[in-house]
């Protein structure tokens, strides 16, 4: 009989596992019976299994240090979040009208700009954005859809309330650990989840590979679906290579493609083949040096041109920064109800902008409450958790905050949910957010499931790989 | 398949074939010297910088030629593109930029021989040649197996096959080309009778000393000439090197093997047709201008597959621009 829950807290949050010591919730009760059943040799047994398989299949980021780039597996820990159907549901149809408005506001700002108009949303902060993109404006990029692969951020917060973090609608990563990470799931608990109603996730590079067919120029009857990669020295790298295997399509560099008459081509070993879709993970700034940055050697020249003309389709489409742009992102609830007349599903975390001057007055009398955001950075860079901090570090931020106010955003330091993970031979709560995957095309798929991130540090709040994260299968019950 | 992937396995192939001939050179060089003391180390080594083709660089470098200053030159010199380092560098490197088109265990092979390589120094290298050097044999021939055994034989596994197969017919004429030049000068001419070591050392140096054996009594220059350029089944010799670089075409081109279909294949066709009707005496009257002139052609037939199926890229594979690699670092995913 195992010990590996003695002891443990769930403190003053909420606990995704426990309701209360020793009283898991229901969804929840069959993992913690079959846990308990294990010792920690047991555990350790399983969880060597599961890093031989990570191992095997060389699921790796790259962490930006020495030339010659050193690869990490993404540490997981065995103990999988569990999501009742009731919750999913709640999170699928939040998401779902999330992302509807998010591309109904991208379409707009590119066009008519009705929601500056109507004074909801400032012109400055949408026009004076870094990733507000001019050639943009006019451009109909086929059904109207801008972002069709978004990735979400949930927290939860004491009261186990569901909310929105942050949205990432340019170049959303981790899917193809939910992938691995179900599948090494899989191989560790075999019987498990046979009985636990989990729904499958396997068929996410399927249903990626439908939108981006979906999306394809009008008159294509079988499009050429490529996937465009900064190439081996990028991070995210093999999850560019995964996914390109999975659906069993191209992977393309920049300089595979070639542009003629207002198309775009690859050279294969027999000749130019048109590309019809392109599913990039490359920076806007970076695609095309005769329309974006000239020193960009990960581009195609004459890329965005084709664009333009409506013979290639990008995903995610250029532009598309201004709708994850931390300090836009106050203003999607407002967009919800602009453009669908809705009340939002999911709420968003409060947000204060520095760039509104009584929003900033509030954030340099706060800098120990709060976490401030660069507004143009990711992977937990840029970032200050004001309790964490020094005195130095706040001032530091100060400083740059009265520099530059349109790049700062602060929220409150969130009382994250915790998961119970394997820490030092037996289970301590950590901090964990939440990632689903939510595909639009001609429809909106959303995969249940998702990347859980887990701070793998005691008290830590960054969840990110680059961080320190570690992650977590996530299983949706189907009840 | 994209032209850039296929260079890249092509590349890799003709890399690590490179690193594997220079390994058994230097091998089959060290038990020769110590077995013929008293030729000179001049005789022994400088030969060996001649079939790198590396004279100059190796003489701003290294005042003499002897053996720990030539197995230095060649193993690891960071400035000799040609050294087993650099070499299965950049096979490794190539690999790394196509992961996805080969197996899981081709990749662990080539990464593992290149901390082989990488990790022993020099010295280490001289205390224990044979265990190094066997280390490189063994690991190329291992990849092989490995690619064969794990790769589909689909378009990837011919571009490895082709690379190959042109580096090694490259080789072995080179190889034939500087030892038989410095043999022949220093033996009394080719009709001579050999009890020379320096002979056995050169069949072993493209490891045909025992096939040699089973097919000829005698040890006779002319014989190992035409055994190492035309023997049919033996396979390191040139006209099984370009036997199998054309099947590799052909079937690349789907087309039959008499019916050559892009310049390539048909300057390939013209050199093994040369080969095939060879009068060994004529090659001999003149070996090195023979031989020099193969490399010439072979060198021409690399060119014609990288126009046929490769388009010239901007920068060759295995050498990112400093750009590149910041700017794809820079790359957000968020």
């Amino acid at each position: 009989m195992g010990d590996l829950f003695t002891g443990y807290s769930t403190g003053a949050f909420f606990d995704e596992m426990f309701a209360a010591p020793g009283q898991p919730h229901p969804h929840y009760q069959r993992l913690y019976e079959r846990l308990g059943e294990l010792s920690r040799a047991e555990y350790d047994e399983r969880l060597r299994l599961a890093d031989i398989a990570f191992l095997y299949q060389g699921i790796t980021f790259t962490v930006y240090s020495a030339q010659d780039g050193i690869e990490r597996i993404f540490p997981f820990d065995l103990v999988p979040r569990i999501i009742p159907q009731s919750e999913w549901q709640l999170i699928d149809s939040g998401l779902r009208q999330r992302v509807t408005a998010l591309n109904m506001f991208l379409y707009d700002i590119y066009h008519d700009q009705r929601i500056i108009r109507a004074g909801l949303v400032p012109a400055e902060l949408v026009l004076g954005a870094a990733s507000f993109c001019h050639q943009m404006v006019g451009v109909e990029p086929p059904g109207g859809v801008y972002i069709h692969i978004n990735g979400s951020d949930l927290v939860r917060d004491e009261h186990g309330r569901y909310m929105v973090l942050e949205d990432n609608g340019r170049s959303p990563s981790g899917v193809s650990y939910v992938l691995e990470n179900r599948a090494a799931m899989k191989r560790t608990f075999p019987r498990l989840f046979e009985r636990t109603g989990v729904l499958p996730v396997e068929h996410y590079p399927q249903a990626l590979l439908e939108t981006l067919r979906s999306v394809a120029p009008s008159g294509v009857e079988q499009p050429t679906v490529v996937l465009m990669t900064p190439g081996v020295y990028n991070s995210a790298y093999f999850e560019h290579s995964f996914l390109a295997r999975q659906m069993g399509i191209e992977l393309v560099e920049g300089r595979d493609l070639v542009a003629s008459d207002n198309r775009i081509y690859m050279r294969t070993i027999r000749g130019l083949q048109q590309v019809d879709v392109i599913y990039r993970r490359i920076d806007d700034a970076f695609l095309d040096p005769l329309a974006f940055r000239s020193d960009s050697s990960l581009g195609c020249p004459g890329l965005f041109n084709a664009y333009r003309a409506g013979n290639v389709t990008l995903a995610n489409a250029v532009g598309t920064g201004v709708a994850d742009d931390k300090a836009i992102y106050a203003f999607v609830p407002a967009m919800i109800r602009f453009y669908l007349s809705e009340e939002p599903l999911l709420d968003n975390v409060p947000t204060y902008q520095a760039s509104d001057p009584s929003d900033r007055t509030y954030i340099l009398e706060n800098l120990d409450k709060l976490v401030v955001k660069s507004v143009n950075e990711s992977g937990g860079y840029g970032m200050l958790i004001g309790p964490h901090a020094s005195d130095a570090e706040r001032a530091e931020f100060a400083t740059k905050i009265r520099a530059q106010p349109r790049s700062f955003i602060a929220q409150p330091t969130l009382a994250l949910s915790r998961h119970p993970t394997f820490v030092d031979g037996h289970f301590e709560g950590r901090h964990v957010d939440f990632r689903p995957y939510i595909l639009y095309g001609s429809e909106i798929t959303l995969v249940p499931g998702g990347l859980t991130r887990v701070a793998l540090q005691k008290d830590s709040l960054v969840v990110n790989s680059s961080q320190g994260g570690g992650s977590k299968d996530t299983w949706v019950l189907d009840e | 398949m994209l032209s850039r992937v296929a260079e890249s396995l092509f590349w890799m192939s003709r890399y690590l074939e490179r690193a594997e001939d220079v390994a058994r050179i230097i091998a089959v060089n060290f038990q020769a010297s110590l077995d013929a003391p008293e030729i000179s180390q001049a005789l022994a080594w400088e030969p060996m910088i001649a079939i790198t083709g590396e004279r100059q660089l190796y003489a701003a470098s290294f005042e003499r030629y002897d053996q720990a200053s030539v197995t230095a030159f060649l193993t690891r010199h960071p400035e000799n593109r040609n050294a087993i380092l650099s070499c299965i560098g950049r096979a490794r490197e190539n690999a790394r930029a196509v992961r996805e088109q080969i197996s899981r265990e081709m990749w662990e092979e080539i990464n593992r021989l290149y901390h082989v390589v990488y990790g022993a120094d020099v010295d280490s290298i001289l205390r224990n040649p044979y265990d190094f050097f066997s280390q490189i044999r063994n690991g190329s021939h291992l990849f092989q197996g490995v690619t064969d055994a794990t790769m589909a034989h689909s378009e990837g596994w011919e571009f490895i096959q082709a690379g190959k197969y042109l580096e090694r017919a490259d080789k072995t004429a080179r190889i034939l080309d500087v030892k038989y030049g410095a043999l022949t000068t220093n033996t009394g001419g080719e009709g001579a009778p050999l009890g020379s070591l320096q002979w056995i050392a050169l069949l072993k140096s493209c490891s045909a000393f025992e096939p040699y054996r089973r097919s000829h009594s005698q040890l006779q220059s002319w014989r190992v000439v035409d055994f190492l350029l035309l023997d049919r089944t033996f396979p390191r010799s040139v006209a099984f090197c370009l036997e199998h670089t054309r099947r590799s075409l052909a079937r690349l081109s789907d087309s039959p093997l008499d019916r050559p279909s892009n310049a390539a294949e048909r300057l390939l066709g013209r050199l093994y047709a040369e080969l095939t009707y060879l009068d060994i005496r004529e090659a001999l009257a003149d070996l090195h201008g023979y031989l020099d002139d193969m490399e010439h052609k072979l060198n021409a037939v690399g060119e014609s597959i990288a126009q046929t199926y490769f388009v010239p890229n901007v920068l060759p594979p295995s050498v990112a621009a400093p750009s590149r690699y910041y700017e794809a670092q820079q790359q957000q995913q968020q």
